[in-house]
């Protein structure tokens, strides 16, 4: 699975006229005009589009996986639901404290402690990718039963409301996020650093050791790494942020119902990040936004029509791009800056 | 003592259907290593088909054999067209097939729409047994899926086909090399593995009412009957993991919800999968 666009990104940067339209500006660009758009696009977007960043957000938990640690995981929607599930009981339950942190903060644990317990358990055997797979698959099936079994708890077809957190800052007073373009600045700068956060996880050790296993397991092997380890690390980080993103969809959509952590919403994150480019992480996030505002502008004009495209240009992806978009673009970019660049 | 007898009934039917539904997933997965995410959506094409067939006024025999017969040669197309090329990248076969699955899924929604269907039961009645009546419709799935079984064990073992798609399976370098055709025999498994699941859809149908999803139920069910029953042991795999998993579940249904009993189930199954990664019957 040696793929071009990884060994390049390791390769030494180059001083060269495109050397500015690198992943980090591109992203800094895009995070900039995305905050500018509450200005002039009040309404109706800037409701939805924090929804899609989380979406966004949970895409690049997937990247993580697929993309360095060579491992595709079936069922972050599954976290994703689970987050937005803490949320809302958290938020009911109440507290001295603002209900919200904790529930912020538990979604995380709660993810990252499931993903970790569950990678540890598969990959201290040494589970296949493929197994992973199914195994992934499964968690999202069980997850999307238990919401709709266990009625008394998650209301089961019905939903769960969850109400929206506000920012209490102690003595200094408190924000509400009822109205949307708070909620949408509160979003976006959780998003723009996490993104940053992530790359830069990921351009050291704990990204290079990853990609080391994806490339060669065994050669990590008897250098002395402990793969298993680093495997499950990765998963429990993917699986506390799917959590984390959708604990905070879930308070930002004030509802969650069952069908959000089931199989069919999970793999469709798959799709997005295929397209995208599963070796990239503004590729993901992109493609999560993109794909998801496109299904909604789409599916009011030609709501089957759409999916079925979707489901083409997965295939053709996965045929002849395999970098997705982000990999295209690198491509273009390298020929015309005239050399590997990070 | 009569309840004992009657769960035991149930499993045994729930277990043989089961066996059927993951049958031409176990044959592609057991003999040519594709996962094959597309099985559920042949089993809702064979399902479909079979309903357009009855439409036109066919029996359901025929119905159901056209149907198996149009999902086999569509597996033929995918595998000639396709899934070929990636023999020597397994993981790319599993992210084709659910390629396979997302567009057929989508194209079966537009042509069909999402509306329930359903077929008329062609055996109608129950067969009394004392303690439980079976519905005869099941019962003749259930022999039949044995009878498959067994049809498919004595062509493996007992003919010179058979003899050529082990060895394929041993060595395939070393077939290729006696000068076995790997690329048809690879094209005919895995078309029969399409046919068999199509069929399975198709006989699925009078006991079921039809919608574009009903494939999914069976998609990751069969996966597990399939692993856990042990991937090389084709045949009695097969059936001991779909006891596991069909059995498994209407037992835990006694106590508990269904939907609760197949996630206990599937989260026993991921156990057995982590502790025998070959499946239950596989030799340490």
């Amino acid at each position: 699975m040696s793929d071009q666009a990884a060994t390049t990104r390791m390769g030494p940067s180059s001083p060269h006229a495109l050397v500015w339209l690198s992943e980090p500006v591109l992203a800094l660009v895009v995070f900039v005009l995305l905050a500018l758009l509450p200005i002039f696009l009040p309404g109706y977007v800037i409701y939805i589009l924090p929804q899609y960043m989380l979406f966004g957000l949970m895409a690049m938990s997937l990247v993580l996986m697929w993309g360095f640690a060579g491992m595709v995981s079936f069922g972050q929607a599954a976290f994703f639901a689970l987050g937005a599930y803490t949320m809302g009981l958290v938020m009911k339950a109440g507290g001295p404290i603002n209900p919200g942190y904790i529930g912020l903060l538990l979604a995380a644990l709660v993810g990252g402690g499931i993903a970790g317990l569950v990678g540890y358990f598969l990959f201290s055997a040494g589970v296949r990718p493929t197994y992973f797979v199914l195994v992934t698959l499964a968690l999202s099936i069980m997850m999307e039963q238990i919401a709709v079994s266990q009625s008394q708890i998650t209301g089961g077809w019905n939903g769960m409301y969850i109400d929206r957190l506000s920012l209490t800052f102690g003595r200094f007073g408190a924000v509400s996020l009822y109205d949307d373009a708070p909620m949408y600045w509160f979003v976006l700068p959780i998003m723009a650093a996490i993104y940053f956060g992530l790359r830069a996880l990921v351009r050291g050790r704990f990204g290079k050791v990853l990609a080391g296993i994806r490339e060669n397991e065994d050669r990590l092997i008897s250098l002395g790494f402990r793969t298993p380890l680093w495997k499950t690390a990765a998963f429990a980080l993917s699986g506390a942020l799917a959590c984390f993103a959708g604990a905070l969809y879930g308070t930002h959509a004030s509802f969650v119902a069952p069908s959000l952590g089931g199989v069919l919403f999970s793999t469709e994150v798959v799709v997005w990040v295929a397209i995208g480019g599963r070796q990239s992480l503004l590729g993901g996030l992109l493609a999560g936004i993109g794909v998801a505002s496109l299904s909604n502008f789409l599916s009011a004009i030609t709501p089957q029509y759409w999916q079925l495209v979707l489901g083409v240009l997965f295939v053709v992806t996965v045929l002849f791009f395999r970098g997705g978009i982000a990999g295209v673009l690198g491509r273009l970019v390298e020929r015309h800056a005239g050399g590997p660049r990070a | 003592m009569s309840t004992a007898l009657s769960v035991l009934l149930d499993a045994t039917l729930i277990t043989l259907v089961l066996a059927l539904a993951s049958f031409g997933l176990a044959i592609i997965f057991g003999l040519i290593g594709v996962i094959n995410m597309g099985h559920g959506a042949m089993l809702t094409l064979g399902a479909y088909f079979t309903w357009a067939c009855m439409e036109t006024g066919i029996p359901f025999v025929p119905a159901a054999l056209l149907a198996a017969l149009g999902v086999g040669l569509l597996g033929l197309a995918l595998e000639h067209f396709v899934i070929r090329y990636f023999y020597d990248r397994p993981f790319d076969t599993l992210l084709l097939t659910w390629g396979f699955f997302l567009i057929t899924t989508e194209i079966i929604k537009i042509v069909f729409g999402t509306d329930f269907r359903s077929v008329a039961n062609p055996l109608r009645g129950g067969w009394d047994l004392g303690v439980i009546e079976i519905p005869i419709y099941r019962g003749a799935v259930a022999a039949f899926s044995l009878l498959v079984i067994l049809a498919t064990g004595l062509v493996l073992f007992r003919t010179g086909l058979g003899i050529k798609i082990r060895a394929l399976i041993q060595n395939r370098e070393m077939a290729s090399l006696l000068g076995l055709n790997i690329g048809l025999t690879y094209k005919l498994v895995f078309a029969f593995g399409a046919f068999m699941a199509g069929l399975a859809g198709a006989l699925l149908t009078p006991m079921m009412s039809i919608d574009p999803y009903i494939g999914n139920i069976y998609l990751v069910r069969a996966f597990f009957a399939v692993t856990v029953g042990g991937i090389g042991q084709i045949l009695g795999g097969t059936l001991i993991g779909s006891f596991l998993i069909g059995g498994t579940e209407t037992v835990f249904a006694l106590f508990s919800s269904q939907a609760l009993a197949q996630t206990i189930v599937f989260a026993l199954a991921i156990l057995v999968l982590r502790f025998r990664p070959a499946g239950v019957l596989a030799q340490r």
